[in-house]
């Protein structure tokens, strides 16, 4: 079979399922550009009477949705500095030392990893309510690092093995410290890999809902998935053009940067779970 | 010695944040707890034969069995093609790994959201295109009848899982060497036949290792029934972790949800051993 004919296969057996992913992405698109009035109408299309932008605009001036994406963004780049500082020296003492008691340290954190949160979303609510941290974003930091730093030290340790260790040990041999050989010689070329790490640990962060609504009562507190979830629960009638255009606000810029590293997730991923 | 001094932050975070909340859960699910969570009596296990006792508990429990068969089961069945077909080199490989993986990088809350308005009775864009392509559903409200309910979020949690099995699936056909292939078709293989019997045994420990982790996540999994019906109508639709979030933060009833807690944690810590006896009988094995 020729590669052209092959293609075609492939995209018409995908496609069923493509269509299934793109779909919900359509209708955001659709119904963000559209006026309130035309989505309530009989005769309904997909596309848009006039590409309306004003719900954008309401959105972020008027509903405090900007606020929201603020919060998020604070609490997204807190958990993934977090995380990184605390993952990457763990990471590189599992890979470069001999760490006492190493296999029952990467089970316990590979535990951590299978636990929901939400299972206990009790005894975390009660712990930050008890040092007066409830509505306040540092919180959630804390507990998205908790919970992706595993992963993120996994990720890391599959990355840091591939580094050969003569480079570390000439640079020892030249009168370099250990530190500085890590800083000078071993952080520059793992800089792929955390930085993979790090777009990853975002994303989980960026992403995630169930601590961030429980752990943030106030409404000027909320992280954009909670705004969006709030919005389509409080009103009589929902504001369907509004939550389309803050869906699409919050997933595409975030959906481009995955898609730049799923090519490195691929690999990333199976080494670390499987191997 | 300078090891330990670089593991410690990590194992401080994260015995703070998830180990004190795991002793605080198994200690509430043991005693007595007010509705504002102040810890009383020691009440052994009242609170859990309290909680095997209500009817809601155990529907509950049987709907998260439902759940998460029908959507680990329907993952992988999707999934193995899907893998096959991104593992063939076509024109446009790129894009399309890229549109499967899509799922992954939104928020499942905000998924959740979407969907919902998609089969929204009213306005939603389901109904829109089945009509224009001439189906008769009308306004059809597709979350008003608890089963299609359920059944919608069980193809939206399969929707979701895809990616990330794809993606270990994936890393597992990369790892078959091509050489294998090329010997069975010299020894004239038809492509069923080495399907049967090179990809299908070699990519089965990576099946297993998707199918314990995928049990866990979809087991865990709150934002999708939360958001398109929390769990309605009449709790039809509930699974465990909304039965607990539910007893926690709606009604106050602290000791069944520590109770709830430390069931589902005792079936977690049950899948995280299976998951880790077949790592680590795969890393013997690759010893050898």
């Amino acid at each position: 079979m020729s590669k052209a004919k092959k293609s075609i296969l492939c995209w018409a057996l995908l496609s069923p399922f493509l269509i299934v992913v793109l779909f919900p992405y359509a209708t955001m698109l659709s119904t963000a550009l559209k006026q309130e009035d035309e989505i309530f109408t009989f005769e309904r299309t997909w596309l848009p009477r006039d590409f309306y932008l004003g719900n954008f605009a309401e959105l972020m001036f008027e509903r405090g949705f900007g606020q929201a994406l603020g919060n998020s963004l604070i609490i997204s780049v807190g958990a993934t500095l977090l995380s990184l500082a605390v993952a990457i020296p763990a990471a590189y003492a599992l890979t470069r030392m001999r760490v006492p008691g190493e296999g029952a340290l990467t089970n316990y954190l590979l535990i951590t990893q299978m636990i929901s949160p939400i299972v206990l979303i009790l005894g975390l609510f009660r712990m930050f309510a008890y040092f007066g941290l409830i509505n306040s974003l540092f919180s959630v930091i804390i507990a998205h690092s908790a919970f992706f730093t595993a992963f993120a030290v996994w990720m890391l340790k599959s990355y840091f093995a591939t580094i050969p260790q003569d480079l570390e040990e000439a640079a020892w041999l030249d009168g370099a410290s250990r530190f500085s050989a890590f800083i000078r010689v071993f952080l520059p070329l793992c800089l792929p890999g955390v930085v993979v790490t790090s777009i990853f640990t975002f994303v989980n962060s960026w992403n995630e809902y169930a601590m961030s609504l429980t752990l943030l009562r106030d409404v000027a507190q909320q992280t954009a998935p909670v705004k969006i979830a709030f919005l389509t629960g409080t009103l009589y009638q929902i504001e369907w053009h509004l939550i389309m255009a803050a869906t699409l606000i919050a997933s595409v810029p975030v959906a481009i940067v995955f898609a730049s590293i799923q090519r490195y997730l691929i690999g990333g991923m199976s080494l670390g779970a499987v191997k | 010695m300078w090891a330990l001094l670089l593991v410690a932050p990590c194992l401080l975070l994260s015995i703070s944040v998830i180990g004190y909340p795991i002793f605080d859960v198994l200690r509430m699910s043991l005693f007595d707890i007010s509705r504002i969570g102040v810890v009383r009596d020691f009440a052994g296990l009242e609170n859990f034969t309290k909680t095997f006792a209500d009817p809601v508990f155990l529907q509950t429990a049987w709907q998260t069995l439902i759940w998460t068969v029908a959507v680990v089961g329907g993952t992988i069945l999707v999934s193995i093609p899907i893998a096959l077909i991104l593992h063939e080199d076509f024109y446009g490989r790129t894009i399309a790994r890229t549109i499967v993986l899509l799922p992954w990088a939104i928020s499942l809350a905000m998924t959740a959201v979407v969907w919902r308005y998609v089969v929204n009775g009213d306005f939603g864009t389901l109904n829109m295109t089945l009509s224009a392509l001439g189906l008769p559903v009308g306004n059809y409200p597709w979350l008003a009848d608890a089963r299609v309910a359920f059944l919608i979020e069980i193809l939206v949690g399969i929707l979701v899982s895809v990616p990330f099995t794809v993606t270990i699936l994936l890393g597992g056909l990369t790892s078959i060497p091509s050489t294998l292939y090329e010997a069975s078709a010299i020894d004239g293989a038809s492509p069923f036949n080495s399907f049967r019997h090179i990809t299908m045994p070699l990519l089965w420990p990576f099946m297993q290792i998707a199918i314990v982790l995928n049990v866990i996540y979809v087991f865990n999994s709150f934002p999708i029934i939360w958001i398109m019906t929390n769990g309605g109508p009449s709790n039809r639709t509930d699974i465990l972790i909304t039965y607990v979030y539910k007893q926690a933060f709606a009604f106050g009833k602290l000791g069944n949800a520590a109770a709830g807690s430390v069931i589902m944690f005792a079936a977690l810590l049950g899948f995280a051993i299976i998951y880790l006896y077949l790592t680590r009988s795969r890393g013997a094995n690759s010893d050898v």
